[in-house]
């Protein structure tokens, strides 16, 4: 005899619904199920309709982003036996909607490909010349920033991306920040002059919810702050190596 | 103006990490004896006659602390109270909230710059 | 439930190919606890420019003579000055452990050659150099030395 769990979950048809409404639905629930476990029921036996992401089911692909009980997270990896016997499911906070839990991530993808999030040289490497060395230790310096598995979380969670559109938000600069702490890149300037441009990394106020709700500890808030340091390093610079002013 | 502070934002954002670092620790000892422990009689009024004080305070180590402890702060206030203004929504002020907390800010440092100059 | 935020928030450049509800964060968001201290964290600017002012008054006031600074003296023992001072230690304090928390991992893993110390000895030099500060300061004003 299983228990019975139920949901509430937001739902929004943009060709029949005005605003998102919220929908009700009686869930048997298995004790070791995840949140998705319960969505995916609700597809498969209760109402068709539903939509929602998912792919890998074992927190690596960062589709299954949602907002479980007003808390950003991966519906994958959440244990449904954490949560009540009324649980609220609504699309990932600080998207636009784009259908019921689907949320429009173009926004996103326009602000990471921005930072140039891949190895820039000055002049590309001979073939004769072999791979890029890089001794563990300069691996260290940016392993942490590249688990990122653009789950988004962590945009729901951010107050500045929720208030400052131009912002370009924890994931974006973690990931411009994995690049520019890589041994092999020799795009900084670049990417630093992205951070301190329309979407600056300086709108960060360190309110550290980023790091909180990150599913793969990659502590963005820690990446945006060193980016902040690295950003002032490079335009100082900028003074001494362009003497009519740095960007 | 929205041009303006992004090119300035570096500079303010030293100015306001110094406000946190060295304002907060010069304040505490500050704000306890100046604000609290003198006021409340708890230390000896000889400790801050106005003979001792001007002998500590125009020395020049006097001098930089109260530079130090008169400037910073203000930065580091006026970036929250901005900081504050977007999180309740007010992208859209930003550029004026920006310039009025930030012209205080300036407005207090040369203020603090006479005052300690004329001790 | 939910309620509105900044309706042009992670929206793309151009529309996409069907009708998007506006973005939205959920109602309680800024009443949670962790939430309650960031906002806490930023509304202590408002202190720290008061206390930043007052102090402006005190030092220009030593600048003006022995009556103008008596009369200073006098003017801070005013209860409402004494809350607003009390009020200030607590801001104070309230960012310092804040920001001590955060600050070790802000360090980039260099800046040219410059490596930073371990994190738990980043922390560990914050609080004994914020402790030392202190003690200096306030032997230094309330008369135990010099």
């Amino acid at each position: 005899m299983s228990e019975k769990k139920t949901f509430v979950i937001t739902r929004f048809d943009p060709d029949k619904d005005q605003a998102p409404r919220q929908q009700t639905y009686e869930v048997p629930v298995q004790p070791d199920w995840k949140v998705l476990d319960a969505l995916n029921y609700i597809k498969d036996e209760i109402d068709p309709t539903l939509s929602h992401r998912w792919s890998c089911r074992m927190a690596v692909c960062g589709s299954c982003g949602m907002m479980v009980d007003g808390k950003p997270s991966l519906t994958c990896k959440d244990a449904l036996s954490d949560y009540g016997d009324k649980v609220e499911v609504a699309p990932l906070a600080n998207f636009p909607i784009v259908r019921d839990l689907v949320v429009e991530l173009e926004g996103f993808l326009e602000k990471l490909s921005s930072v140039k999030p891949y190895i820039l040289r000055a002049k590309e490497r001979a073939l004769e010349e072999g791979t890029h060395r890089q001794s563990p230790a300069q691996l260290e310096e940016f392993k942490q920033f590249s688990y990122c598995i653009n789950c988004m979380l962590c945009y729901s969670a951010c107050p500045v991306v929720a208030n400052e559109p131009e912002f370009l938000g924890p994931a974006a600069i973690a990931l411009g920040h994995r690049y520019n702490m890589d041994s092999r890149d020799e795009g900084q300037h670049e990417r630093n002059e992205v951070f301190r441009g329309e979407g600056t990394v300086f709108s960060c106020s360190y309110a550290n919810e980023c790091s909180e709700v990150c599913p793969k500890h990659v502590d963005p808030a820690a990446a945006i702050n060193q980016a902040k340091f690295n950003a002032v390093i490079d335009w100082l610079t900028g003074f001494v190596t362009s003497p009519r002013g740095g960007k | 103006m929205k041009h303006l502070l992004l090119k300035l934002e570096p500079l303010i954002w030293l100015l306001f990490g110094q406000g946190i670092l060295i304002g907060t620790m010069l304040l505490t000892g500050w704000i306890l004896v100046v604000g609290l422990l003198a006021p409340l009689g708890i230390v000896p009024p000889d400790a801050l006659t106005f003979a001792r004080a001007h002998d500590l305070g125009s020395s020049l180590l006097g001098r930089l602390f109260l530079l130090a402890l008169l400037v910073l702060p203000l930065w580091k206030g006026a970036h929250h109270v901005r900081s504050l203004s977007i999180d309740y929504g007010g992208v859209n002020r930003d550029a004026a909230v920006a310039t009025l907390m930030y012209g205080v800010a300036a407005v207090g440092s040369l203020l603090a710059i006479v005052a300690v100059i004329r001790l | 439930m939910a309620r509105p935020v900044n309706p042009h928030a992670m929206t793309p450049s151009r529309p996409g190919r069907t009708r998007t509800a506006p973005p939205q964060a959920p109602s309680g968001w800024y009443t949670q606890p962790r939430m309650l201290r960031y906002l806490l964290f930023d509304a202590t600017g408002i202190v720290y420019l008061l206390v930043g002012f007052v102090a402006l008054r005190v030092v220009w006031a030593l600048g003006s003579g022995d009556a103008a600074w008596a009369e200073l003296q006098r003017q801070l023992q005013n209860p409402l000055y004494i809350a607003f001072h009390a009020l200030a230690l607590v801001s104070v304090v309230f960012v310092a452990v804040r920001f001590f928390r955060l600050f070790p991992k802000s360090q980039p893993a260099h800046i040219g050659p410059a490596k930073p110390p371990p994190q738990p000895l980043i922390l560990a030099g914050l609080y004994a150099a914020w402790i030392g500060v202190t003690l200096v300061v306030t032997a230094v004003l309330a008369g135990w030395v010099l």
